[in-house]
Parts: structure tokens; C-alpha cells; sequence
């Protein structure tokens, strides 16, 4: 290499740092108790609203889970002045954008445009979260299709895990339920919109916050103007039970037959989001896991090549937390995946970082801060969410150095305290039969599950008698249901069965019963081709669930019961 | 009530190193952030029969280390910076990006520069990356219901070779590549003079100059890469096939066309027509099928912008038992429709001014700048034209939309593809009557399909940084920190 050439043997250092300058947002309160923040953004002719109200999911009755969310969903479907039509072709002749939707914590409607729209893009949201009018064939197709799309959701595995680790770890807290029902969805009828609407949509539960390029004064007294009628409601105040107490290490195998990967999830109970130990957790998480050259990924990807990536999760909201140690791996080293993790999960906690991890950790959270500020969704998101969790005003200007300020020893003082694997719940999605054992080093108390989440019998139990006829649906991925006898027949002891529907009869072979766990293999006519199937199904009384596997096709559920 | 947007022009300077590095730098220094795209002028056009998927497998190479980086290091570099990176390639182009703090400007031109001059083409990493790419075709296009038909509707509308393969390429074309075959590669295409180097955000313009200079200066040019020819026969290659798909849960239908190349007239028109056909909850399609009859679960539609003769399309998933014969029927009476009868003043005015929104929004992101000039330069070596293009799209009249819709889309010259959910027997009888076959056989133990997003043109590949993404949506479940940037679409070669 040449003499002048020597400065390519060493990453360059860095230019003197540029100074960032956080946006300094104006705040005031209406009479009616709605907080406005503003910040004045004048770089382009651009405006961004939201509208974030502190009732999100864990707010939803008891009864009617996943009500939020449809509602907020439902807010730009129609208004008393306006149908769904009208909004989505006003919304379109602006070239802007107004969306709605909810997490467990609060509710957004956001809409952005040109600032020449920007009258007109407040009025329309003001209408939206103050008059929807929850027309009922709204209320019909949007319940058609969240009933869709829970279907397809309940066949992915990330769905069922954080189903699984939302309610092992939160128990009798909201948090635990993550999704409605189909029964759920039934009862969520327009009367029930109007009336969670007119009690939980107040303005001192909100805040309306504005970047852009506007006038303070301007947009205040504009927003007076549209939303000085709204009627001030009851305040809430979150009293949510508190989450359980973990003691012990349990494992919770969800099974699902064929699954070509294994969904791990590792979880221990965490903090919530004002904690004084958000900064060192942010600062631990960096390190073992919240990004493609933490430890979690150099070892499980790069190093070992288990899975596509491994992470951690610093999941702090509101009212509870977790800390959580994720990966999808390939069914076979499920094992291997565990020992890997509860290696580092053990790690974080008996070592201390090293000054190059923290060092980099530091470098990154405060690198990464300013883009993250870049464009006015950005920069609104962050005021959402200091409004939404209760964090301080200075959140922003004081980010980096609470990032700077954290030690070495701090870091480890969290790692014990929340990271604690001898009390970890273990959630695994996968093909039961192949990571049973695989899992059972790591815990020896498994509770294993169906899909629908159903504690399958445990061994002991009063087997079913299982022969005679069932009736069963076999759902189909795009909603349709195929019904289907399942007939099951014991002669000498030696069991046989067919499955009969309109596609003709087939009989099973191979028949397995353990338990209330039934298994046998058939061929089913598909245009006039003979395709192999595994059937599974767990009996459980005068009922039965499974699934129905096509030679490489995705497995179809079904249930059913015994045939009078 | 349409508003003329009165933008400052977007500061430019341009120039070309003596090697033929083109450069564009875009000062702003409102963020301390920097944003560096480089886009070498080599895509899956460029490929030869027998060589498929040699763009993007090199895509992957480029981040297996070179002289003075370590394998796997250039990742590693940017996070412990605080900057976020990918790369991705395309039909026309394969770029590298990455945005950081304003201060490590110097740190991405190190980086950069290193793998352009000594990149580390050993038999050992292209086995490793060959491995690495035939995983990610398993599990992002054989897995996955949908994304093979959407291939093979390429093969059906596109006669020229060039165009019609995948960038993903065949298998056996993969393993068919030697050492000398990728070195031959990269010394042909990954040559200063075949690539654009943009920079964009907080820095000092003639500093950087300086930097490049520094590391880009004495990378040696080489011969200019052969000539590419696109160019195709005004029928599609063929016009009606059913694909047979194992993943796919239900039936499902692509109608493909040809369209001119993109910067024709054209070409805009029909950009415009598809915004109205299919793009947002106010278009006619969503309209008449999702909301009115009912009848699809989603439809969906897309533009392929390419230098040469270019697509359209239009992808539709039935609800189940719905005659899919019939929608189509009432689909291509629509395009009938707006061929018959130009746009009216209110979808004009729609068009123009989420034109100027898209516009303005995209603006704000100083990567979305970099890559919008590197393709400008790269392709037309006008920089320029990111602030004036949209004056070419404002320009066209609810005539030329019709006229362009009646001449290249309301024409028989088309191509159905209907999807038939199969068993793999089925399909692999299939296919082997088809010129490509568009992969290997589905796993048989993969995940059950969920409605699948419209397949992108060429999955692998979005243009550029999508204006959607940095529209407000709904809250995520958890907060997010300050520091958690949005994730990119698409798919990068690592991450």
C-alpha cells in the first residue's frame, strides 16, 4: 500500500459534533381542559395534526374487547353532516391524509396536508372525532373484516406468542388481552360506539398537538373555534389491577403441528415508562439485544445462524411492562436456542459490560435520536408519547444526556433486578411433537397448549370416549367453512375412521389416540388428484378441535362437536 | 382551490472526478443528520442469459468486507455510529445508503470508497452469500404465496430476456456462478465511472468535496460497461396463463400491460390513471369492488418505472365463491370507462395536489433526497429534475389520460394470469411446460398465507424511499424511543 494511501487502515474519527436543535413546542390548555402543543415547523408548506386521547384498549369493557380500536377505526367512516365517502374524497381532493386508530394506552386520529389545506383538514378531523355517526353498515363491514383479519392473524405464529405472553404476564391487567373475539365483535354494535364515544371522548382526557407550518396564536384560536362545544368528561384515572408476581420459571408451549420454525419468547416482568430506571434499561436492552450488533443477535444470527435475528424487547407503557428476549428459529435447534439465550440472559447480569458495549450503545441511541426527528411525523410521535406516558416536557432536551449518564454499574444493577431467568415465563409456538423435548432441559413445568389457546388435557384426565360421529367446520384461510363428519370406529380394539364431506369419503390410516390427542393420515380428492393429509385433534368432552394439513398447504383449523 | 406551491429550488452542486464518479451534494444543515446514497448503473438488465440474479447476489457480496473493512464490519460500523443502512437492487440499479450523524460524514465515504476500490471477491464469501441468497429466495419468494406469479407475469408481458427475468434470479443460475465470473463483475460495473455518489444534509460542501476527492479520487476507471438493449416488440409475450400456486389459499388474478418508458408523456398519463384506478380508499376500484359490490377483499395496483418499456398492473384477491371472470369483466369495463371519459375536474384536482403533497413530504427526509438525485443523475444526469419532474406530471390534461388509457391500457394486448391454488404435484407438472420455472417447490411445512400486500414488481426492489412511510399512521403498541427509526420496506441484504 502506498505511503499516502495510509489513511484507509483505520475507520476516519468523526468531525466535531454539530449541535442539534430540539424544537421548542408552545403548550396551553382550552377552557374545556384540551392541552394544544405546537411547535412552528417553517422548512416546508406543511402541517401535521394529531389528536391523542388517553383511552386506549385496556379502557375497553370487560365484555367487548378490541372496542377502542374498531371505534377509532370506525371515526372517519361517517359523521352526522358527512358519509364515508365524502370524508375519503374530501381527504383525497387535498392530497392529505387522516387515519385513526389505537393501542392499549391511547387513541390517535392523525391527519397531515399542504398548509394550504390547513383549515380544511381541521375541520374534517374536529368532525370526525367529535360527530361520527357510526352508520350501520360501517359498523357491518368493519366487523366483517376485523373478523378477517383475526383469522389470519390467529394463524401466525408472532400472533399466538404474544397473545400467550400477554396473558401469562399480565394476568388480571388489561395488558393481558391483546385482541377481540369473534363473539366480541358480535356485541360491539353501533349502540355500543355511541355510548363508549360519548362517555370516554373527552377533551381533558386529550391533547391536540400541532407541527407545522402555522402561528401559535393562529391555530389556538382555531382550534378554540372548532372545539371549544366539546363537553368535558370524567377524568380518568387508570386503577388497573396490578400484574402477577412471577416466582418460578414456566414454560408454555403452544402447539402448532407442521410449524417449520420456533417462535421463542423469553419474558420477565418490567417497568413501566416514567420508571427512573427507563435510561439504564435503555442502556442494558442496547447491549444485549435491541439491535443487529447487540450480543443477541451476533451470537444466535451471525455466530450460530438459529434464525434470521434475535432481540430484546423493552416493552414500557403505561400502567406495566415487560422485558422480553425474542427469536423465530428453525424447529431443530429450539434447544440450541434456549441454551444460547439463558447463556446471555445469565450474562447481562453476572458480567459487566465492557467500556467499548456501553461506549457503542451510547453512541447509537444518540446518533440515531436526531433522524428520528427529522420529519414532522418524527418529531409529533415523540410529543404524542410525552404526553401519552406522562413524561416530562423536556423529554427531548434532556434525552442524550440521560443516555450519557448511565453507567456501567447501573446496567448491571437492572440486569439483576429485571432480567431474572429463574422466573422467566417461556413461551414457545411450535411443532409440539419435534420441541417438546427440546425444551424440557430448560423447564421442567410445561403447560401445553392448542392454538386457540386451549390448556390441552393434561395426562390423567378422563380420556373422551372418541368413537362415534363428529360433526366439525374446517376453516378455510379466506372464511369459508367446509363442513365435514368425522366418523371414528373401534373393533377389536384396533381403531378406524373416515372423513366425509361434499369432496367424497376418505378413510385414515395410521390412526394415533394418546390421551384426548388424536392423529392419523388420509387422502382427500382435489380435482381429481389424490393429495396426503394429516389430520390432528385434541377431544375434549362432547367437543373437539385440530387441524387439517394438505400436503404442503398451510394447515387448516376446525372444530366441532359429537353428532346426537 | 388548487395551490401553487412555491418551493425554494433544492440547492445542488454537481460535478465528476476525473475517474468519473459522478457527485451530487445537496447542502441543508437544518439536521445534524447526513444522508449517502450510492447507485451503481447495473441491475438485472444488465444480466445475461445463464447469469440471472448476478446484480443482486452482488449486492450481498459488497458486504462481505475489503481491504481495511472486516467482514460483516460496515454494519457494525454505522449502528456504533447511530446511522441506519441498506442496499437494494432493481431492474435499472443497485444502491447502498446510509444516514448519520452529520459529524461521521467521513466514516460513510471510508466505507463506501473501500468497497468500490478492494472489494474482497473470494470463493469463500461468494459460496457463504450464494448460500444467503438462495435462503432468502426460500423464504421471501418460494414461500410465500403470490410472489412467483407476480415474477412470471414479467416473463408474460416482457419479449426481451433483459427485461423479463427476475432480479432474484434462477437457482441454477446461481450456482452456476465462478470467481471469475463475479470479479469479471465487479471490475465491469463497480467502477467509479459506472456510479453516482450522492450527499445530502448538515455538512460543509467544500469540505466534502474534499473528502470525495481524498477517497474516491485514485479508484482507477474502467472500460465503459457493454451497451444494454431493452428494447421490446409492442405485443406481450404471451397473453393468457394460469399459474398454479402451492402457497397460495385462495384464487386470486394479475392483469399486466406494457407501458413506454418512464419521462415519456405517456408514461405520466398512465402514473395518473393508475392513482386514480387503484391508489387510496377514494379511488374508483376500492370504490366499486371493496366497498361497493363487496366482491374483493383487496385490489390493488402498481406502475414498474422503468428506463425502457415499462408495466402496469393491476393484482385483485375474490372474496370466496365470487365468479372471477366477472371481475375481471367489470374491471376492464372500468378501464373502458376512463378511456371513454377523460377524468373529471375533481380527480384532476385530486391528482395535482397529492402530486404536490408527495411532493413536498417527501422533502423532509434528507435519505429520501439522496436517493431521488443519485436516480436523477444516474439515469438522466439531471439532478435537477427532483425538483421539476413533478411539473411534467402537473402538465398533463384529463385528455391525455384518457387517450393514453385507450391506447395502451384498453386493448387486448394484455395479460391475464389467474392464480389456482394447487397442490404441488399440480404444479410442478405445470411449470415444467413454462419456459422459467418461477422457482423451487414451496416448503412443505410453511406458514399459513396471510391476504398478502400487493406483490411489489420486483420484490426485492423498492425504488426509493416510499413517500407512505413517512405519512402519519396509527400507534404502535409499544412506544417507541427517541432512538428507534422507522424500519425500511423492502428487504436490504442483511437486515
Amino acid at each position: 500500500m502506498s505511503q499516502q494511501e495510509n489513511f484507509r487502515t483505520q475507520p476516519p474519527p468523526p468531525l466535531a459534533p454539530r449541535p442539534i436543535t430540539i424544537p421548542t413546542p408552545h403548550e396551553t390548555v382550552l377552557a374545556n381542559g384540551l392541552t394544544v402543543v405546537v411547535v412552528e415547523d417553517k422548512r416546508l408548506p406543511l402541517v401535521s395534526y394529531r389528536l391523542a386521547l388517553a383511552v386506549g384498549g385496556a379502557y375497553d369493557p370487560p365484555t367487548l374487547p378490541g372496542l377502542t380500536d374498531l371505534l377509532a377505526g370506525l371515526l372517519p367512516e361517517g359523521t352526522e353532516s358527512r358519509t364515508s365517502r365524502q370524508i375519503a374524497d374530501a381527504v383525497a381532493r387535498m392530497g392529505a391524509s387522516l387515519s385513526a386508530g389505537a393501542n392499549s394506552d391511547y387513541t390517535i386520529v392523525a391527519a397531515s396536508a399542504l398548509s394550504h389545506f390547513s383549515d380544511d383538514v381541521l375541520e374534517l378531523m374536529a368532525d370526525v372525532i367529535l360527530n361520527p355517526s357510526f352508520p350501520e353498515n360501517e359498523v357491518d363491514l368493519a366487523r366483517q373484516n376485523t373478523k378477517e383479519s383475526l383469522r389470519q392473524q390467529r394463524a401466525q405464529p408472532s400472533f399466538l406468542a404474544s397473545e400467550m405472553v400477554a396473558r401469562v404476564m399480565f394476568g388480571d391487567h388489561p395488558y393481558s388481552v391483546v385482541a377481540p373475539t369473534p363473539e366480541s365483535i358480535d356485541r360491539s354494535t353501533r349502540d355500543e360506539f355511541v355510548k363508549f364515544h360519548r362517555q370516554k371522548f373527552a377533551p381533558n382526557n386529550a391533547v391536540f398537538i400541532v407541527v407545522g407550518d402555522v402561528k401559535f396564536e393562529t391555530i389556538v384560536a382555531r382550534l378554540e373555534a372548532l372545539f371549544s362545544g366539546w363537553e368535558r368528561g370524567e377524568k380518568l384515572a387508570p386503577n388497573f389491577p396490578a400484574p402477577p408476581v412471577r416466582t418460578r420459571r414456566q414454560a408454555y408451549l403452544i402447539d402448532r403441528p407442521g410449524s417449520a420454525q420456533s417462535n421463542i419468547v423469553i419474558a420477565n416482568s418490567g417497568i413501566v415508562r416514567t420508571n427512573p430506571d427507563y435510561f439504564p434499561m435503555l442502556l442494558m436492552h442496547t447491549v444485549l439485544g435491541a439491535t443487529a450488533s447487540s450480543r443477541l443477535f451476533m451470537n444466535l444470527r451471525e455466530e450460530k445462524g438459529y434464525t434470521y435475528g434475535a432481540y430484546s424487547n423493552l416493552d414500557a407503557r403505561r400502567s406495566a411492562g415487560t422485558f422480553r428476549a425474542t427469536a423465530e428459529v428453525r424447529s431443530v435447534v429450539t434447544g440450541d436456542s434456549l441454551k444460547e439465550f439463558f447463556f446471555e440472559l445469565d450474562r447481562i447480569r453476572n458480567d459487566k459490560v465492557s467500556e467499548k458495549e456501553i461506549a457503542d450503545a451510547k453512541s447509537y441511541l444518540t446518533g440515531v435520536f436526531p433522524v428520528r426527528l427529522e420529519t414532522q411525523e418524527g418529531l409529533i410521535d415523540q410529543l404524542v408519547q410525552i404526553k401519552m406516558l406522562n413524561l416530562p416536557n423536556q423529554y427531548l432536551e434532556t434525552y442524550r444526556d440521560n443516555v450519557q449518564a448511565v453507567t456501567i454499574e447501573q446496567i448491571q444493577r437492572v440486569a439483576q433486578e429485571y432480567v431474572k431467568p429463574d422466573q422467566a415465563a417461556l413461551v414457545v409456538v411450535g411443532d409440539g411433537a419435534s420441541v417438546l423435548d427440546q425444551i424440557k432441559p430448560y423447564c421442567a413445568d410445561i403447560e401445553t397448549f392448542n392454538t386457540a389457546g386451549k390448556l390441552k388435557a393434561s395426562e390423567g384426565s378422563a380420556p373422551t370416549e372418541v368413537t362415534g360421529s363428529w360433526t366439525i367446520n374446517v376453516d378455510t384461510p379466506l372464511g369459508q367453512s367446509i363442513p365435514a363428519t368425522l366418523t371414528i370406529e373401534r373393533a377389536n380394539g384396533i381403531l378406524s375412521g373416515k372423513i366425509s364431506s361434499d369432496m367424497g369419503n376418505a378413510n385414515l390410516g395410521e390412526i394415533k389416540l394418546e390421551s384426548n390427542s388424536f392423529q392419523a393420515q388420509t387422502s382427500i380428492e382435489m380435482d381429481g388428484h389424490a393429495v396426503a393429509a394429516e389430520i390432528a385433534a385434541q377431544f375434549d368432552g362432547e367437543t373437539l378441535m385440530g387441524t387439517l394439513k394438505l400436503r404442503h398447504s398451510p394447515p387448516l383449523s376446525f372444530r366441532g362437536e359429537k353428532a346426537s | 382551490m388548487a395551490p401553487t406551491i412555491q418551493l425554494p429550488p433544492t440547492p445542488l452542486e454537481q460535478f465528476t472526478l476525473a475517474n468519473g464518479l459522478r457527485v451530487v451534494l445537496s447542502q441543508d444543515n437544518v439536521v445534524p443528520v447526513v444522508s449517502i446514497a450510492v447507485y451503481y448503473d447495473v441491475g438485472s438488465r444488465n444480466e445475461k442469459e445463464g447469469r440471472t440474479g448476478f446484480a443482486h447476489l452482488f449486492e450481498h457480496m459488497m458486504f462481505q468486507g475489503s481491504e481495511n473493512v472486516p467482514k460483516a464490519a460496515h454494519f457494525q460500523y454505522i449502528f456504533n455510529a447511530g446511522g441506519t443502512m441498506n442496499g437494494t437492487t432493481s431492474t435499472e440499479r443497485t444502491n447502498y445508503f446510509e444516514t448519520l450523524p452529520a459529524n461521521y460524514l467521513p466514516l460513510a465515504f471510508w466505507l463506501e470508497s473501500d468497497r468500490m476500490r478492494s472489494l474482497k471477491v473470494t470463493q469463500e464469501n461468494l459460496d457463504n452469500q450464494r448460500n444467503a441468497v438462495q435462503e432468502e429466495k426460500r423464504l421471501r419468494y418460494d414461500n410465500q404465496p403470490y410472489v412467483n406469479a407476480f415474477l412470471r407475469m414479467n416473463e408474460l408481458i416482457f419479449t426481451n430476456q433483459a427485461n423479463a427475468h427476475s432480479t432474484i434470479g434462477s437457482m441454477e443460475d446461481l450456482d452456476a456462478a465462478t470467481i471469475a465470473d463475479v470479479q469479471e463483475f465487479f471490475r465491469i460495473y463497480y467502477a467509479p465511472n459506472n456510479a453516482v455518489i450522492s450527499v445530502v444534509g448538515d455538512f460543509d460542501k467544500g469540505q466534502a468535496r474534499e473528502l470525495i476527492e481524498k477517497y474516491f479520487g485514485n479508484i482507477p476507471a474502467q472500460q465503459t460497461p457493454p451497451p444494454v438493449d431493452v428494447s421490446e416488440t409492442n405485443d406481450v409475450a404471451i397473453k393468457n396463463e394460469t399459474f398454479y400456486d402451492p402457497l397460495a389459499p385462495a384464487p386470486a388474478f394479475v392483469l399486466g400491460w406494457k407501458i413506454p418508458a418512464r419521462r415519456t408523456r405517456d408514461f405520466y398519463a398512465l402514473s395518473l390513471a393508475g392513482s386514480l384506478l387503484f391508489d387510496g380508499d377514494s379511488s374508483r376500484l376500492y370504490q366499486k369492488f371493496v366497498k361497493g359490490d363487496e366482491s374483493v377483499v383487496s385490489i390493488e395496483g402498481g406502475v414498474d418505472e422503468r428506463r425502457g418499456p415499462s408495466a402496469f398492473y393491476i393484482f385483485a384477491l375474490p372474496k370466496p365463491g365470487e365468479e372471477i371472470s366477472d371481475i375481471q369483466a367489470k374491471i376492464f369495463a372500468e378501464i373502458k370507462a376512463l378511456a371513454k371519459e377523460p377524468p373529471s375536474a375533481d380527480e384532476m384536482e385530486k391528482l395535482r395536489n397529492s402530486l404536490a403533497n408527495d411532493s413536498v413530504r417527501g422533502r423532509q427526509s434528507t435519505m429520501y433526497r439522496a436517493q431521488r438525485l443519485a436516480e436523477y443523475t444516474l439515469y438522466d444526469s439531471q439532478p435537477g429534475l427532483f425538483d421539476t419532474e413533478v411539473d411534467q406530471y402537473l402538465s398533463i390534461t384529463a385528455q391525455e389520460i384518457s387517450a393514453a388509457v385507450a391506447r395502451y391500457v384498453d386493448v387486448e394486448n394484455r395479460v391475464v394470469l389467474d392464480i389456482i391454488p394447487a397442490s404441488v404435484e399440480e404444479s410442478e407438472t405445470e411449470q415444467a411446460a413454462s419456459p422459467q420455472p418461477p422457482g423451487e417447490p414451496n416448503q412443505p411445512t410453511s406458514p399459513a398465507p396471510q391476504i398478502p400486500e400487493v406483490p411489489p414488481s420486483e420484490p426485492e426492489s423498492p425504488r426509493h424511499t416510499d413517500v407512505a412511510q413517512i405519512k402519519p399512521g396509527t400507534p404502535s403498541e409499544q412506544p417507541k424511543d427517541p432512538a428507534e427509526v422507522p424500519q425500511q420496506t423492502g428487504s436490504g441484504p442483511v437486515l
